[in-house]
């Protein structure tokens, strides 16, 4: 069998394994195995553990769980919420301005957290009863915080940006640099859209009786002002030069809880325990991801699939625009059935050099390549951000969400043709700060 | 139909890297002898990661390799003197070196084992500093440096010198953000990883160089005795090309090393055979006593290798 | 078999503990690490390996408590369409699948775990740790996984569970 038609088996049987329920880490794994073992043989055997383990064996994914840490420690205080209240005193006049709070609200957590769903979880906890309370309909409450809470990849740190690195050995620090002004751009693009929805719908001062004196609102800002620090800390230690994005994310990690626990008298160990309780759950699983997926990328190498496939595209010699084209297409749809991480690390490798041969910035496509995987994180089957706002609202049902969500959907498409267009937006800041 | 071998490294192919072109020599040379067999080559990596090749080896699911032999010293630890300071002074030092007791010793283990070797290759290294040339020991002290492997670790600790653990493709940030001063590593780091842009001299390998490191080309014992008679031979024939082909191509890296630095207008000074001296004697009191108390026949193997003239 | 599965869950959980400490340790020693490195501008010797270990513990150990919990992302389109006979049915075919797999890891893996105890295996570097004890953690918690999919499947079939923990009138579109 050529390695092309082996790879179109290798899809087949994967799609059929991850739709049968079995979840992502061991349908990779599975297939591996079994693809090895039928190919290149039983010997395959005695090197599969040693694969599977070497995949997590690097201390760069530490920054996966440091960064996870960071975020859940502050999800699990009211900091979500005085950001989101601190806004909302300053911008409550505003038409629209709940909207436009919350999706700032997600941005600047976005900026602390490595995660979208965090992202998601922390701010949708006030943000959604809230714009529900004041007359927001249901799927723009949902779906605008769906959708901010995707920022949280992109918005440094990043969890994917991490892997990315890692997978096709660029710099983090310059990733993280890169993904900066495009979240910026988003936010910008989300915001304009929550306002002219709320111009339209007439949601303008629906909360009439509200009113906020100068006093109340500069009264809330220090609560706000630590984490602003944190940010700015992180930031500094990142591109100051000071450690490595691991040795950073591990002193967040305790800056964040020591900054929750003196602000927010959060003593008791317990409340410690869940923060890394949760913490573990969610690194583990991706994790577990990651050291499949290395089994896989073993498997489709040692069966000479990818190297096959980036031959075979390197010789269509199309466009460079309809390659990357049919890249983002792929893309989306791998977004909808397989979480970031996983498509990351079985594409990237790959799309990696076809991209560099065809004259595009693997920095640049980094970017391109996580908006993408932020539209997957909001739609179904597999979108981790859903799952959240099922948690926080159970009584909105999907397809309202979806609605909702979709106008998001098309400024992150937006984002992409921006940022095909003027490259700049995400080179700029990585090319000025690191030389 | 033809046997298919697959050979693997670290390196980036088809880019003029010698190490890949060392193997691409052997696929070149042993397809053209037109035994039955075909080489496929995975460079930069992109089959096992760079230390989880022995083991794929000595299973026999990798069949050949450009390997530094270092990277095998967990498992058997008398290969970190092939990443021992002073041992080895210049190439065709290294080239004496070869045919010695003490790389008869090694090459027993690595064939004990279950690896033979195709073809032998020392790569030349040496320091560069952003604060001052490191010359003689002193110069060393206080500075933060990155080295190439434990015993060149435990050498400049004794020399007074701090050491930042991290991989080569780290050194150029390290420098620029100020976590290091200096870093030891290999020629061609040197110049791959643009460290030019960051330090002020650089200490070339020349006639008297502290770092060289044993990178050959290895094959599993296990493919080997499936090969017949003439493929063998043919394999040999092949590793011998690649050999010669490197020991000119090492010289002209240590060279192209010279000629970029100098090229950015860094300092580029050698040790004398004097200074030379004061380090093995520090590492004789360092990275040497180690290496004889921990390993099993170490202090043998680092008398074999002084003996070499 | 009630008591096989409440010790299972009860390993599971313990294995999750233990988790959660090679975390929190990990947090405490790149802290350390950075006060070592940059602050007292000393040689970090241990550090960057013990902490690589404990992610790689704590990833394995976790695993079966994250199953527990049913926190590994999973796609559950076809699931949510079908009924629940084809469900319990879909979901024995996924747990013997993710079984197999859990299974090879554990057996190779502790193969692979004595060979680093037999050959005496270390680390490259001037610490040196012995590798079995980093090595041990995969077939364990591999090992323990398995038993928690065993006790899943058991759960499933006598009616004790339900299949991808959805219950019988969950049907979204
Ligand atoms: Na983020
Ligand atoms: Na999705």
């Amino acid at each position: 069998m050529s390695p092309l038609a082996l790879g179109v088996l290798v899809a087949v049987v994967t799609i059929v394994i991850l739709m049968s329920g079995t979840p992502v880490a061991f349908s990779l794994g599975i297939v591996a195995v079994g693809f090895l073992l039928i190919f290149d043989g039983m010997g395959a055997l005695d090197v599969i553990p040693q694969i599977f383990y070497g995949g997590i064996d690097s201390f760069a994914l530490l920054s996966i769980p440091m960064f996870i840490v960071m975020g859940s420690a502050i999800a699990s205080s009211r900091a979500g919420s005085d950001l989101y209240e601190a806004l909302d005193r300053w911008l409550y006049k505003v038409p629209g301005g709940l909207l436009v709070s919350n999706i700032s609200a997600c941005a600047i957590f976005a900026a602390l957290s490595g995660s979208s769903p965090a992202t998601c979880a922390a701010i949708g906890k006030m943000g959604i009863p809230e714009m529900r309370k004041r007359g927001y309909p249901a799927g723009l409450a949902t779906g605008s915080i769906a959708a901010g809470g995707t920022l949280g990849i992109l918005i440094p740190p990043s969890v994917t940006m991490i892997v990315y690195g890692i997978a096709t050995e660029t710099s983090i620090g310059r990733l993280f640099l890169a993904g900066l002004l495009p979240g910026l751009m988003l936010t910008a693009l989300f915001t304009c859209w929550g306002l002219f929805v709320a111009w339209r719908g007439g949601y303008r001062f629906s909360d009439v009786s509200a009113h906020f004196t100068l006093k109340q609102r500069f009264e809330i800002l220090p609560k706000v002002l630590p984490f602003l620090i944190i940010i700015a800390g992180i930031l500094w230690v990142l591109y100051g030069g000071v450690a490595t994005p691991s040795e950073a994310a591990g002193v967040g990690a305790v800056f964040c809880i020591l900054v929750v626990a003196v602000i927010y008298r959060m003593w008791r160990p317990f409340a410690f325990w869940k923060i890394f309780k949760e913490s573990m759950r969610e690194s583990v699983m991706i994790m577990m991801i990651i050291a499949a997926a290395a089994l896989f990328s073993y498997m489709m190498s040692s069966l000479f699939i990818t190297q096959s496939l980036a031959i075979w595209i390197g010789e269509l010699e199309v466009n460079r625009w309809v390659l990357m084209f049919c890249i983002n297409i792929f893309l989306l749809v791998a977004g909808f059935f397989l979480p970031p991480v996983a498509v990351i690390l079985m594409t990237a490798p790959t799309l990696v050099p076809i991209i560099e041969a065809a004259g595009f910035d693997p920095i640049w496509f980094a970017v391109v390549l996580t908006i993408n995987m932020e539209i997957g994180l909001i739609t179904p089957p597999v979108g981790l951000n859903l799952y959240v706002i099922n948690g926080i609202a159970p009584d909105v049902r999907l397809p309202t969400i979806l609605w909702g969500a979709l106008p998001f959907m098309f400024c992150m498409v937006l984002g992409i043709i921006i940022l095909c267009l003027v490259p700049e937006i995400a080179l700029w800041l990585p090319r000025t700060m690191m030389q | 139909a033809d046997i298919k071998l697959k050979a693997s490294h670290q390196w980036p192919g088809g880019k003029g890297d010698v190490r890949d072109e060392m193997v691409q020599i052997i696929k070149r040379e042993v397809e053209k002898a037109g035994v039955g067999v075909t080489l496929q080559v995975y460079p930069g990596k992109s089959l096992f990661k760079p230390k989880q090749q022995w083991d794929a080896m000595v299973k026999g699911q990798l069949d050949v390799s450009a390997f530094p032999l270092d990277y095998a010293s967990g498992k058997h630890p008398q290969f970190s003197s092939t990443l021992m300071p002073g041992l080895v002074k210049n190439h065709d030092h290294a080239k004496r070196l070869n045919d010695s007791d003490f790389m008869a010793d090694i090459k027993k283990i690595i064939d004990d084992a279950g690896v033979v070797v195709i073809s032998d290759a020392w790569l030349a290294g040496g320091f560069a500093s952003k604060k001052e040339c490191i010359l003689d020991p002193e110069d060393a002290r206080g500075q933060v440096l990155r080295a190439a492997g434990p015993a060149f670790e435990q050498m400049l600790v004794a020399a007074g010198a701090s050491i930042n653990a991290m991989p080569s493709s780290e050194i150029y940030t390290g420098l620029q953000t100020g976590v290091l001063d200096g870093a030891n590593t290999s020629s061609g780091s040197f110049v791959s990883y643009r460290i030019y842009e960051q330090v002020s001299c650089l200490t070339e390998p020349g006639a008297n160089a502290l770092w060289f490191m044993y990178e050959p080309i290895l094959m599993s014992k296990k493919t080997w005795n499936k090969l017949d008679d003439k493929q063998k031979d043919a394999f040999m024939a092949a590793g011998q090309v690649a050999e010669d082909y490197f020991f000119d191509a090492a010289k002209g890296l240590d060279q192209k090393l010279v000629d970029a630095y100098k090229g950015a207008g860094v300092e580029v000074v050698g040790m004398s055979a004097e200074q030379h001296a004061k380090w093995v004697a520090i590492a004789k009191e360092s990275s040497y006593k180690n290496f004889a108390e921990k390993v099993p026949g170490g202090k043998e193997l680092i008398e074999k290798a002084l003996a070499v003239e | 078999m009630n008591i096989f599965i409440e010790a299972v869950r009860r390993l599971s959980v313990a294995c999750g503990v233990a988790s959660v400490l090679l975390l929190i340790a990990s947090v405490v020693v790149v802290c350390h690490l950075v006060i070592v490195r940059y602050g007292l501008g000393a040689s970090a010797i241990w550090q960057h390996e013990f902490v690589t270990f404990s992610l790689i513990g704590a990833t394995f150990l976790g695993g079966p408590y994250v199953l527990l919990t049913k926190g590994h992302v999973n796609v559950d389109l076809l699931p949510i369409y079908l009924g629940h006979r084809g469900r319990v049915a879909l979901a024995l075919l996924s747990s013997v699948l993710s079984l197999i797999f859990c299974v090879i890891i554990a057996w190779r893996g502790l193969l692979w775990w004595e060979e680093a105890w037999v050959g005496n295996w270390h680390g490259e570097t001037v610490w040196a740790p012995p590798l079995w004890i980093p090595y041990i953690a995969m077939p364990l918690g591999m090992g323990l996984l398995s038993l928690q999919y065993v006790a899943d499947m058991l759960s499933l079939i006598t009616g004790r569970d339900m299949p991808f923990g959805l219950k019988p009138e969950e049907r979204q579109s």
